[in-house]
């Protein structure tokens, strides 16, 4: 079963360039390390970490089928800030993992214990919608 | 450069659209798909993926020892992730027009959803894909 981590967070939440050098380091190591032992366990399908939310878009199609961009987001909107799809035998490993990232260093090597969005991943459209 | 465009709903819209005829949905997803194809014959399609109903989402959190917290609880205004398509574009300009072209599939009666699609450049420092 495959299932999505999404890691969000705020605009305001986007502190992390002002982290230390060894904060961030320590942020970075843990993360290439999670996705070293996904990969060894053969259950890492992608990861991918999104740019800051300053350089987000809102496009629309005009009648004519022209992009119509626009940044201008609600304050309260959430921002993907990356994503790992994981393939793995059942749920509650889909949690365990989710749990692990939540508990990703933060500043001074405290757990961030940011909430991770666990969804499962649609493998392919229903063949009657194909 | 590679740009995710992520496709987003609240659960009053995505229930909204298991209301859709099952003809309107047919075309909806033949659009989505031709894109895609397009994509592929160009070279600029990298990954794409839909997500299973909202109803289906868990919040997890770390407890101290690490055994995940699992909660369902999200306010009614949460945007919900339903689907992404990843680029590589030679210019911020094509992926805003993709998404353009997302934008217009066509909804109930052919009538294009005009859903506003985020555009967002993969950050390069994180790049764990797997070979």
């Amino acid at each position: 079963m495959k299932y999505i981590l999404m890691m969000n967070s705020m605009r305001a939440g986007h502190g992390v360039p002002q982290w230390p050098q060894k904060d961030l380091q320590a942020h970075i190591a843990f993360m290439i390390g999670l996705d070293e032992e996904l990969r060894q366990s053969g259950e890492l399908v992608s990861a991918e970490g999104l740019s800051f939310p300053d350089q987000a878009k809102l496009v629309r199609a005009g009648k004519n089928g022209v992009p119509i961009t626009d940044g201008v987001f609600p304050e309260s909107k959430e921002f993907l800030a990356g994503f790992w799809i994981i393939d793995v035998e059942k749920p509650e490993r889909a949690y365990a993992v989710a749990a692990k990232v939540s508990a990703a260093p933060g500043l001074g090597g405290a757990p961030l214990n940011m909430p991770i969005e666990v969804r499962p991943i649609m493998s392919a459209p229903p063949p009657e919608m194909l | 450069m590679k740009y995710i465009l992520l496709m987003s709903g609240t659960k009053t819209g995505v229930d909204g659209y298991h209301a859709w005829s099952q003809k309107d949905i047919e075309a909806h997803m033949a659009v989505l798909q031709g894109i895609t194809e397009e994509l592929t014959k160009s070279g600029e399609f990298v990954a794409s993926q839909g997500l299973a109903d909202p109803g289906e989402a868990k919040l997890v959190r770390g407890e101290k020892n690490g055994t995940p917290v699992t909660d369902g609880i999200f306010p009614e205004s949460k945007e919900f992730l339903l689907g992404y398509w990843i680029v590589d574009v030679a210019t911020p300009e094509r992926a805003h027009a993709i998404a353009g072209r997302i934008s217009v599939a066509p909804g109930p009666g052919g009538v294009p959803t005009n859903m506003p699609i985020e555009v967002r450049r993969l950050a390069i420092y994180v790049q764990p894909q797997s070979q």
